[in-house]
């Protein structure tokens, strides 16, 4: 069977599209969304009348003068991972002073793109055979799990254990605790004992088991963070790296040892490490710059994963 | 909507971000800054390099530092660009193979950072032995520790040490090592501002009484060494301080190159940027360090002028070179000549001081290196083990295929005269990889544009032509002439036959580790290709 696994697209629709084309790209049975498939940000593109529209992105203000100009920077922003809305300047200042009200908006916007991707996957892939399996991470809110579950072609995978091709996939989202308190964190233990319950359903020889981790191991080279000081800057101008992985993931793979585990979270910390006779992956994440990094893997349930390749499309 | 009086006016808000990981608030420049300043180390390479000025007749060493590093700036440019476009750890190799192909990418990359840096560690034993364990022995008047490091045993043992404390550094990991770097460079300010107070604060009349004093009790030279120095090593072709000789000027910038070439040494070691002010403040602080490291050798060398005097100056880098010198052949570190006004024991501290730029930049010997074998190891041109690392993060293969190889290339740089004289050409073969990456710089808003265009530089043009491909063409205009330079004329001591081949044998290994890499994972039934190429989005 060849996985290919992608992960961090963070809203960006750029990553989602040439995610769904990876499978013929690569020749993948299988699609494997690692996580934290929502954007970060909402950028208000401003109504100044008259037909004129102005927008700021990566700092840089851009005047609009046509439907198509907004229309092509709508686009833009798209692609980068965000979530564009039409507004005036009486409605930005309301929004800006009310947080549940920009909350509000932004979910609606975030929602209503994991929609359209559901969509798209059903438009691309429907009655291909091929499988894809998206797990949403600990950024993601979980309202993103109700569309995924309830869509048609896209197969959730969160909690649960995926039968494909004879392998089983065990997944989850969940990480241990980060400083920006995220939707789906807890503390090592209660993540211990939530990997032990999904992994418990597993019916397999851990030759055909894959685990879906988001959150990598702790110090397997695959955790490797910008430390951050107080006030959330990045030490020593992002050089001073340090090991932020999950202690519970890096147990559940020694005592279970799968033959592959697939990690995301740490988008710096791009690439491969055995834990025992575990292959573990994090393709990183360059989401913001459209290009998707991910891992090509072939697996045959013999010992060890049979090939595999980080790529960088 | 009008403002009340008292309240702050309402800010249009261009972005509603949300809780998310790894949403931080930017880094500091100051402390990219320090980073970039180890790179260009005015203290190691540029005193070093600048005792080799006398070798370029008439030229003005001074002129030379401000032109180069003026002109220098395209090449933070073409880099702070490059890391704005293709965040990746990696830099080199990631962009060239990228952009152009995964061949070239490898190639340059692996000779360029890794198999020539196993070279670059004599060099860098070269300047401790003297900037650190000769003035300190001199000092401490152990006078067979001195000549010591004279001998192929001594260079053999320093490049040793250099070697270990490099791999020590790496094995620490890039946290340790930041704040080591943030450390040394503080106590290496320390030392140099007293160093700037001393020559600002003494005559030269005193340096010339100092000199003849400390020459022969420290470093057993001739009485009146002051006028001895002047008359072995003054020779008609030296180049005034202030000379506008700029034919002469402009070729005495390919060997200021050895110095200042480097201000993206860390570029293969970023990540993540968010904007265009990220962009903005990698040029600040590559820039800012290379314009500061330019404004504080301009500051030594008219302290020199002021104090030591130009023509003592030059003509104590004659004499040394020529083998007439009047400190027992040791080398005129400026650092020790500017100790002299001080007692012994103060010499040793401040030169002491004076080390931690060293010991603050010997571990880039095998930093960037680490990254490349790690990059290339993840895309699996190199075997998985290459990028081993044990649980508590170690690198201790990568160390080993750092360290290996290169304590056994010192020991031939030690103990053999040919063998040294292939390694001449260290620093033309990083300046070819950076002429990849400028290609692929000046090339990428065509290779890639939808990555281009989404990145913050795409606003950025110069008459309708993109900043990265104008800031490219000047820095690849600089590099051409330098190699050319470097292959043309042997005065820069890189023209050897003997070298040229060496090198060429060193990027044919490289260029044969990837086809065979390529035919290995291909039989195994892995296309190399699927890692450069980009998915169709739509």
């Amino acid at each position: 069977m060849r996985l290919y696994f992608a992960t961090d697209v963070h809203g960006s629709e750029t990553c989602w599209r040439k995610f769904l084309n990876a499978a013929e790209h690569y020749k993948a049975d299988v699609l494997v969304l690692g996580g934290d498939m929502t954007g970060k940000a909402l950028v208000p593109i401003i109504d100044d009348g008259g037909g004129k529209w102005h927008a700021t992105l990566l700092e840089v203000r851009t005047d609009m003068t046509t439907e198509e100009e907004v229309a092509a920077f709508e686009d833009k922003v798209i692609r980068r991972g965000y979530y564009p809305f039409r507004t005036d300047p009486a409605n930005l200042q309301k929004l800006s002073e009310d947080e549940s009200h920009w909350h509000g908006l932004f979910q609606e916007k975030m929602l209503e793109t994991v929609e359209k991707w559901m969509r798209m996957a059903d438009e691309r892939l429907g009655g291909t055979g091929i499988r894809i399996m998206c797990s949403p991470g600990n950024d993601d809110q979980f309202e993103v799990d109700e569309i995924i579950e309830n869509a048609k072609t896209v197969e959730l995978g969160e909690g649960r254990v995926v039968d494909l091709d004879g392998f089983q996939v065990v997944s989850t989202g969940w990480s241990n605790r980060t400083p920006w308190h995220t939707y789906r964190e807890e503390d090592e233990p209660d993540l211990r004992a939530r990997l032990e319950a999904a992994i418990s359903q597993v019916t397999v020889s851990p030759e055909r088991v894959i685990f879906n981790f988001h959150c990598p191991p702790y110090r397997s080279g695959l955790d490797d963070a910008p430390e951050l000081t107080e006030d959330m800057m990045l030490k020593d101008a992002g050089r001073a790296v340090k090991p932020v992985g999950s202690t519970a993931v890096r147990e559940a793979i020694e005592a279970h040892e799968p033959a592959l585990s697939l990690h995301g979270h740490i988008h710096e910390s791009r690439g491969n490490c055995r834990i025992g006779r575990t292959l573990c992956i994090n393709p990183g994440s360059s989401y913001e710059q459209g290009d998707l990094m991910g891992a090509v893997v072939d697996v045959d349930g013999k010992k060890k994963v049979k090939r595999f390749l980080l790529t960088s499309g | 909507m009008a403002t009340i009086a008292g309240e702050p006016p309402y800010q249009e808000r261009s972005l509603f971000v949300r809780k998310a990981t790894g949403l931080v608030r930017g880094w500091s420049v100051h402390d990219a800054f320090i980073y970039a300043a180890f790179s260009i180390n005015l203290i190691t390479l540029g005193l070093y390099i600048f005792s080799f000025g006398p070798f370029i007749p008439k030229a003005s060493l001074l002129l030379a530092v401000i032109l180069s590093g003026a002109y220098l700036v395209f090449q933070t440019v073409v880099y702070a660009a490059l890391i704005a476009v293709m965040p990746r750890a990696g830099g080199d190799y990631v962009w060239v193979s990228r952009v152009i192909g995964g061949g070239l990418g490898f190639t340059l990359a692996v000779c360029g950072w890794w198999f020539i840096n196993w070279h670059w560690v004599p060099i860098y034993a070269n300047i401790l032995t003297k900037e650190f364990f000769q003035p300190l022995g001199a000092i401490l008047g152990w006078s067979g520790f001195v000549s010591f490091f004279n001998e192929p045993k001594g260079i053999f043992t320093a490049s040793v040490i250099t070697a270990l404390l490099a791999a020590f550094f790496i094995s620490i990991g890039m946290r340790g090592y930041a704040r080591l770097q943030k450390v040394c460079f503080y106590g290496g300010m320390l030392g140099l501002l007293i160093i700037f107070g001393l020559l600002i604060f003494h005559t030269k009349t005193a340096f010339q009484s100092s000199f003849n004093h400390y020459a022969v009790k420290t470093y057993h030279g001739p009485p009146n060494a002051y006028a001895a120095t002047l008359k072995k090593g003054t020779y008609s072709g030296a180049g005034s301080l202030g000379g506008l000789a700029f034919g002469s000027t402009i070729l005495l910038i390919p060997m200021i190159a050895f110095f200042n070439l480097w201000s993206n040494w860390g570029a293969t070691l970023y990540g993540e940027v968010r904007g265009a002010s990220d962009f903005r403040k990698n040029i600040t602080a590559m820039a800012g360090a290379l314009v500061a490291t330019s404004i504080g050798a301009v500051i030594f060398i008219l302290l020199i002028a002021h104090t030591m005097g130009w023509n003592f100056y030059n003509s104590a880098n004659n004499a040394f070179w020529s083998g007439t010198d009047s400190m027992g052949g040791v080398w005129p570190y400026p650092v020790t000549l500017a100790t002299f006004f001080v007692s012994p024991w103060l010499q040793f501290i401040v030169i002491l001081l004076m080390s931690m730029w060293f010991f603050g930049w010997v571990g880039t010997v095998f930093l960037t290196a680490s990254r490349v074998i790690f990059a290339t190891a993840f895309d699996r041109i190199l075997p998985e083990w290459a990028a081993r690392v044990d649980k508590r993060g170690t690198p201790y293969y990568a160390i080993l295929i750092m360290l290996g190889p290169s304590l056994i290339i010192s020991y031939f740089y030690a103990y053999n005269s040919t063998f040294t004289s292939w390694t001449l050409d260290a620093t033309l073969v990083i300046a070819v990889t950076f002429v990849g990456s400028t290609v692929a710089a000046g090339i990428l808003p065509w290779r890639k544009p939808e990555i281009y265009n989404a990145s913050p530089i795409a606003k950025y043009k110069v008459a309708g032509v993109p900043l990265i491909t104008v800031s490219a063409v000047a820095f690849l205009a600089f590099l051409g002439f330098c190699i050319y330079k470097w292959l043309q004329d042997g005065v820069y001591g890189s023209n050897n036959h003997g070298s040229l081949i060496y090198m060429g044998c060193l990027y044919g290994v490289a260029l044969g580790i990837y086809i065979v890499s390529r035919i290995v994972r291909r039989r195994q039934g892995m296309d190399l290709g699927m890692v450069y190429n980009e998915i169709p989005a739509e």
